[in-house]
């Protein structure tokens, strides 16, 4: 199965199952598997709609001899990513379209547009339209937070993939998250401490 | 350390954890947990989810079960959460939905004085401590003797806790030492009639968590308010007793030790060897895996680590600390036992 990288514990659009994201290595390279462990009917459906729609969303590969298997193309595991990618395919409604974001996005937080041009070399700088540096270089930021990308020394407004190839469908899909990473991972936070029982005098 | 430095023939788990329990020479280390394994991915594997796996015995049992047959613990321990009998005592439970775990809601005491309390005549037959017994009882008949089935009764401080409320509770103890301790004399009887029933189910040993945490309660009031109940449950209840405290407990394991209780389930807060220090040889330790930042967040690589440290440490039961996170993978639950294993099998080859 390989090394659980993240967990729906339940899924909103599909009877409370859990879904599992894995991080496993075949063929001499890491592979992502969408599971779950339960076997009511329409299961394996689901996880099968969940893969599909992290291909769309993430611009991921389907590895050809399973259908819950994906990978990037450029070969590497991209895992803070591919949990960012995981956890937005699964809060998508069976019957909601399904197509890749694109590269600018409205930003209320600074009544402005933001977009984000990309290179081929896996690097992408952020503007605002309405030439706020400061918010362009927030959104990079949050942007290298939520995918593991490097910022660039040279223009804080501007951020690449350490494998340097382009993924613009996964820039889209963390373009509105980037806006206001704080929440993101507070939100990722208040996830990972659920479930866990504390003795009745630390409870709130 | 309990390995007997002769071999010993193998042993089926619940024969490995009794005899853990009593201290005496086993064929392994035996991996337990007294509090729960229940994960949201286990409860997918067998269509038990909570909260029914809570409150059907059916349910609760399948649960349970996993432990043995899925993880490879020596352990089943079916009541996963703190609430059983608060609930058939009337405190207002919340119950959640399958990734969290039911609480009391302690700001709606149903307590206020010693005299409130009463022991309901249905405390046995409500629904939620039954449950508890029926599980019991299917769990036995299909294990038999195979395995060890832990039940579980909260003592009288966490009662007060849920039935006080938190603060009431903590300042009552304060205030008034006289009224405190007539409380929770009031209050043993729960903890002794719903253990007593579990034996009756088929219960092997019982769990006691009774929360007087390292944060909030000093050795002091452990010795003033507890140890003298503690002794009289070893005494009262006529199974193996694994007293649960959560927190840095090594200032109160001495007098922990000389209550009669067999076992003491201890936090990760606390290191093996000096837990095994302060426990002079006087009580079984169990437990010790860190929840949150190994099984939780980590992989089966620390998972392991954790698991030689307390078998080096010479502790007599290994599992995690607590109840675990319902999120925890069960790679890292599974890689308890396999490290336990192989140590074993490491320090055979050895010699």
């Amino acid at each position: 199965m390989g090394k659980r990288i993240e967990l729906v514990p339940m899924d909103p659009h599909f009877h409370d199952i859990t879904i599992a994201l894995y991080q496993d290595s075949m063929d001499g390279g890491l592979v992502l598997r969408v599971h779950t462990y339960s076997s009511i009917p329409g299961a394996q459906d689901r996880v099968a709609f969940i893969a599909h729609a992290m291909s769309i969303l993430g611009g991921m590969e389907a590895v050809s001899n399973g259908v819950s298997l994906l990978r990037f193309g450029c070969g590497a595991p991209h895992t803070l990513a591919s949990r960012r990618v995981f956890l937005e395919a699964c809060k998508i409604s069976p019957s909601a379209p399904l197509e890749p974001k694109g590269l600018s996005i409205f930003d209320k937080k600074s009544d402005q547009e933001i977009a984000v041009a990309s290179s081929d070399s896996g690097a992408y700088k952020v503007a605002a339209a309405g030439g706020d540096s400061a918010r362009a270089s927030a959104v990079a930021g949050g942007l290298a937070k939520l995918a593991e990308m490097s910022k660039s020394e040279m223009n804080a407004a501007q951020v690449a993939f350490p494998c340097g190839q382009p993924h613009d469908a996964l820039v889209g899909l963390l373009l509105g998250r980037a806006l206001n990473v704080r929440a993101a991972l507070r939100e990722d936070e208040m996830m990972a401490t659920r479930g866990t029982l504390v003795a009745p005098s630390a409870q709130n | 350390m309990v390995t007997a430095p002769t071999p010993v023939a193998s042993m089926t788990s619940r024969q490995r954890v009794l005899a853990a329990l009593r201290r005496e020479p086993v064929d392994r280390t035996p991996v337990c947990n007294p509090t729960s394994v229940a994960t949201v991915e286990l409860m997918d594997l067998v269509g038990a989810p909570f909260p029914d796996a809570n409150r059907v015995p059916e349910l609760m049992a399948r649960l349970a079960a996993t432990s043995y047959t899925e993880l490879g613990f020596d352990t089943i321990m079916p009541v996963f959460s703190i609430i059983q009998e608060s609930s058939a005592l009337g405190c207002k439970i919340q119950w959640e939905q399958k990734d969290n775990w039911p609480t009391v809601k302690m700001r709606e005491p149903i307590w206020t004085t010693p005299e409130d309390i009463k022991v309901p005549s249905d405390l046995l037959t409500h629904p939620d401590t039954k449950c508890v017994l029926d599980a019991i009882r299917i769990l036995r008949k299909e294990y038999g003797n195979e395995v060890a089935i832990i039940g579980k009764t909260m003592g009288p401080w966490s009662l007060g806790y849920h039935c006080f409320g938190v603060e009431p509770f903590l300042l009552m103890s304060l205030d008034d030492e006289g009224k405190t301790k007539l409380c929770l004399d009031k209050m043993k009887e729960i903890t002794v009639q719903f253990g007593l029933a579990q034996i009756e189910a088929g219960a092997d040993a019982l769990t006691l968590p009774d929360h007087a945490t390292g944060d909030l309660v000093s050795a002091e009031y452990y010795a003033r308010y507890l140890s003298e109940l503690h002794h009289e449950f070893a005494e009262r209840l006529p199974v193996p007793i694994i007293l649960h405290i959560c927190g840095r407990t090594v200032d109160r394991l001495g007098h922990i030790a000389e209550t009669g209780m067999a076992a003491f389930h201890y936090d990760s807060k606390n290191r093996p060897d000096e837990a095994i220090h302060a426990a002079k040889n006087g009580i079984a330790l169990v437990g010790n895996i860190n929840n949150p930042e190994t099984l939780f967040s980590k992989g089966p690589e620390q998972v392991r680590c954790e698991v030689i440290q307390n078998l080096e440490a010479g502790i007599q039961l290994v599992g995690p600390e607590c109840a675990i996170p319902l999120q925890t993978a069960i790679d890292n639950l599974k890689e308890i036992p396999k490290a336990v294993r192989d140590w074993h099998r490491e320090r055979t080859s050895v010699n």
